[in-house]
């Protein structure tokens, strides 16, 4: 159908217009959004949809997610907005204790499975210690939500909407830092990308690299280097969705290639690789040439002036890549 | 004996003070709403009654008046400086430099504040140099706080004001928990833990701030609770969250606590200071907490917070919470201009002086042309410094460093080694 192009921010922005205009029970909500919200995500929804559907909620980030999973109770749709991921966490005894609960400890009587949590995350630059962080290790050990992380305009509307639309409550992480620069060709239409399901971004035969969100484009470039420089041919695998994760693709990849890098900004210990790395090496650990490389941010809070040291960049990956090779 | 005097007659539920009411009433919401503001200047800077002036000395007026400029100057050069690209962020402190100030001259030197973000003034009152200021917000060499922070995110244990934190109202429960420890322990001896910040959050952070109050007067420490209250008004009042109406004074939620609670002019600093002055005081005397809300307006050139991370928002001439925050969407032009002429607390106090002869207009010059050149040389020296050694990012994440900590800074050494052109180095001490 038509396409437009959108950066990130307007194509969460199509998203949920998406929404809004297909279900007349969704309403979106969070600090700020009325005027547009802080990265423009709600621009001119208000507007169109009215002040009923698209509201600002007091500064209490318990309040909001309390709030949405209400909602969501009664059936409605709820897209609740967090200002930064960094600043979920007063909301993660609702999330943990409560949305990702109420189906099982119901025995299905009671679900809020149209809630939908929406937060900027990952690093930008100069955010430090509250506007970098990437907090999915923490939810991706809590049975009951889904986590979904895209790495472009494309991927985050249809994404997001399959958030919207699935049935168990979700937390969708933008990254902030691709909110102006990642530009695409945007359908204007509503479509899905499925959840729990990675992506084969490049097929390859020596070595398999997974991330999300903005480090995708980090491996894709180590790829490219790895090709030229080493003549090192990389499988690039998009995560997507963190939790319910795609074990199969990842591990059909190894299997392959023998050889696995996972990325992510977030510190090392306990960060998402862990798991991953750990149910490769049980599925496929006769196929392993070479011990699972994590390449991920220092077990430190994110730091602001050493923000260029502490990230995973391509040359870490790079050099953790080369090493594998000639392990 | 009445009905109502026998035992049977009277509300026995445990803690309820009560009598039995027959008619179905509810109390109204709002029945507090309209607080009256205490202050003691009129905008043109006139005492309105003579038994409210606190009757500082010269000097310290003279001090508070060149706090808050000097906290402007340095607001509108760092300001700028954001804008350039030289420093990553910034929030400034318009029209909140009564409130910093006149609260800091009513504390003693030594009591520790626990601030929210936007306290820069008390911070400064008491001394705290421009250097340092500058040093944390280009996180350079010479920042105390080593540059883990962003902009603005200062702290002092000299001056007692604790590190500033970005997530909001976290600094409440933690003034609270001070103050059990204060008197039983004897090191703070008569420090009293102060809270200050913004509009206070409808959450569990405030009310367990708050709700800890019978603790709190159990143990016999005080703790005073200034509430800054930069209102910005938000497009819908009346949403559907009639609870956190912006018309609903923070003032109001002080009783609900047990909070002995007023509101004052944020723009007159010696209303600030009555109050601060007189809440200290009791809170000493008769052990309990405080809550003090101090109207004012975030206002004046250009925005309040300049680069939030990410943020896409393009600038403009009216305050805002940070660049990314547009507040021209929701304030009217004219109100902004109303307040910035008419009232705020640095014309007010100088209305003030120039009554009592303590100032002119060639002093107010000299003061302009010496502040602003103190601000531009500690700035330029602050840009000239390296920023510190990057193995600096590993340190103080815990008292020890674990071993695995110590392994991923010697990884570190080692990739810089074999990569470092592709990394700032110069820009870093070794």
């Amino acid at each position: 159908g038509q396409t437009q192009k959108m950066n990130l921010f307007q194509s969460i922005t199509s998203a949920l217009d998406n929404a809004l205009a297909k279900d007349p029970t969704a309403v979106v909500f969070g600090e700020d959004v009325a005027f547009g919200g802080v990265f423009r995500c709600t621009v001119g929804l208000r507007d169109k949809y009215g002040k009923d559907r698209v509201f600002n909620t007091p500064l209490c980030e318990q309040g909001i997610v309390g709030f949405g999973i209400g909602i969501a109770v009664t059936g409605a749709t709820a897209i609740a907005e967090i200002q930064f991921a960094d600043y979920i966490f007063p909301a993660f005894d609702q999330i943990v204790n409560e949305a990702a609960k109420y189906r099982y400890r119901s025995g299905d009587l009671f679900n809020c499975g149209n809630l939908t949590i929406r937060a900027p995350w990952g690093c930008v630059g100069h955010g430090a210690l509250y506007h970098s962080q990437s907090p999915e290790a923490f939810f991706a050990h809590c049975p009951g939500i889904k986590v979904v992380i895209p790495r472009s305009p494309l991927q985050a509307k249809g994404l997001l909407l399959s958030c919207i639309e699935d049935k168990n409550p979700c937390i969708f992480f933008e990254p902030k830092i691709l909110y102006r620069a990642a530009v695409e060709q945007v359908p204007v239409e509503p479509y899905n990308i499925p959840l729990s399901q990675a992506e084969v971004l490049q097929t390859g035969s020596d070595v398999t690299m997974v991330a999300w969100g903005t480090q995708v484009h980090v491996i894709k470039e180590v790829a490219t280097m790895a090709q030229e420089k080493l003549g090192v041919s990389c499988e690039v695998i998009d995560l997507r969705t963190i939790l319910p994760w795609d074990t199969e693709t990842v591990c059909k990849s190894v299997a392959k290639t023998g050889r696995l890098l996972i990325s992510h900004e977030a510190p090392l210990t306990g960060g998402f690789a862990s798991e991953i790395s750990s149910t490769v090496q049980e599925e496929c650990f006769l196929n392993l040439e070479a011990p699972i490389s994590r390449v991920c941010g220092y077990d430190t809070p994110f730091p602001h002036i050493f923000e260029p040291f502490y990230i995973p960049d391509k040359w870490k990956c790079y050099d953790a890549l080369r090493k594998m090779i000639n392990y | 004996q009445s009905r109502q005097e026998s035992p049977e007659e009277r509300p026995q539920f445990p803690g309820a003070s009560a009598e039995f009411a027959e008619r179905l009433e509810f109390i109204q919401p709002n029945v507090l709403a309209g607080i009256p503001v205490y202050r003691v200047m009129d905008r043109q800077g006139h005492v309105l009654r003579p038994s409210e002036d606190p009757q500082l000395p010269k000097e310290q007026v003279l001090k508070l008046y060149k706090t808050m400029t000097l906290l402007n100057t340095m607001d509108r050069i760092l300001y700028e400086s954001q804008r350039q690209g030289r420093i990553s962020f910034y929030m400034t402190n318009y029209g909140e430099e009564g409130t910093h100030v006149g609260s800091a001259a009513a504390l003693d030197a030594s009591d520790l504040v626990f601030g929210q973000y936007r306290e820069a003034g008390v911070l400064l009152y008491r001394g705290y140099p421009l250097e340092l200021f500058m040093a944390q917000c280009y996180g350079n060499a010479s920042d105390p706080g080593k540059g883990r922070q962003m902009p603005v995110h200062y702290g002092c244990p000299e001056r007692h004001f604790v590190t500033i934190s970005s997530p909001l109202a976290t600094q409440i429960p933690q003034g609270r928990s001070l103050g059990f420890w204060g008197k039983s322990s004897g090191i703070l001896g008569q420090e009293i833990p102060v809270s200050l910040g913004k509009e206070p959050r409808e959450s569990g952070t405030e009310s367990l701030g708050f709700g800890q109050k019978e603790c709190g007067a159990f143990w016999g420490r005080n703790l005073g609770n200034l509430r800054r209250n930069g209102r910005r008004k938000v497009p819908e009042p009346r949403g559907p969250f009639p609870g956190s109406d912006p018309a609903l004074p923070a003032a109001a939620r002080g009783p609900g606590y047990g909070l002995l609670s007023i509101r004052v002019d944020g723009n007159d600093v010696f209303a600030v200071y009555n109050a601060t002055r007189e809440a200290r005081r009791r809170a000493v005397a008769e052990n309990q907490p405080f809550l003090i809300e101090a109207m004012t307006y975030r206002c004046g050139l250009p925005e309040s917070c300049s680069g939030t991370p990410g943020s896409p928002w393009k600038s403009s001439r009216i305050g805002h919470h940070s660049t990314s925050d547009d507040s021209s969407a929701y304030r009217s032009v004219d109100e902004v201009n109303y307040w910035d002429k008419q009232d705020h607390p640095i014309s007010r106090l100088r209305h003030y002086m120039a009554n009592r002869g303590w100032w002119d207009e060639e002093e107010e010059k000299g003061w302009r042309k010496s502040s602003r050149k103190m601000v531009l040389e500690a700035f330029e020296q602050a840009e000239r410094e390296p920023k510190p050694p990057p193995h600096l990012l590993f340190s103080d994440v815990y008292l020890e460093m674990p071993p695995r900590l110590r392994r991923q800074r010697a990884e570190l050494e080692r990739h810089l080694e074999t990569y470092g052109e592709h990394y700032p180095l110069q820009q870093f001490q070794k």
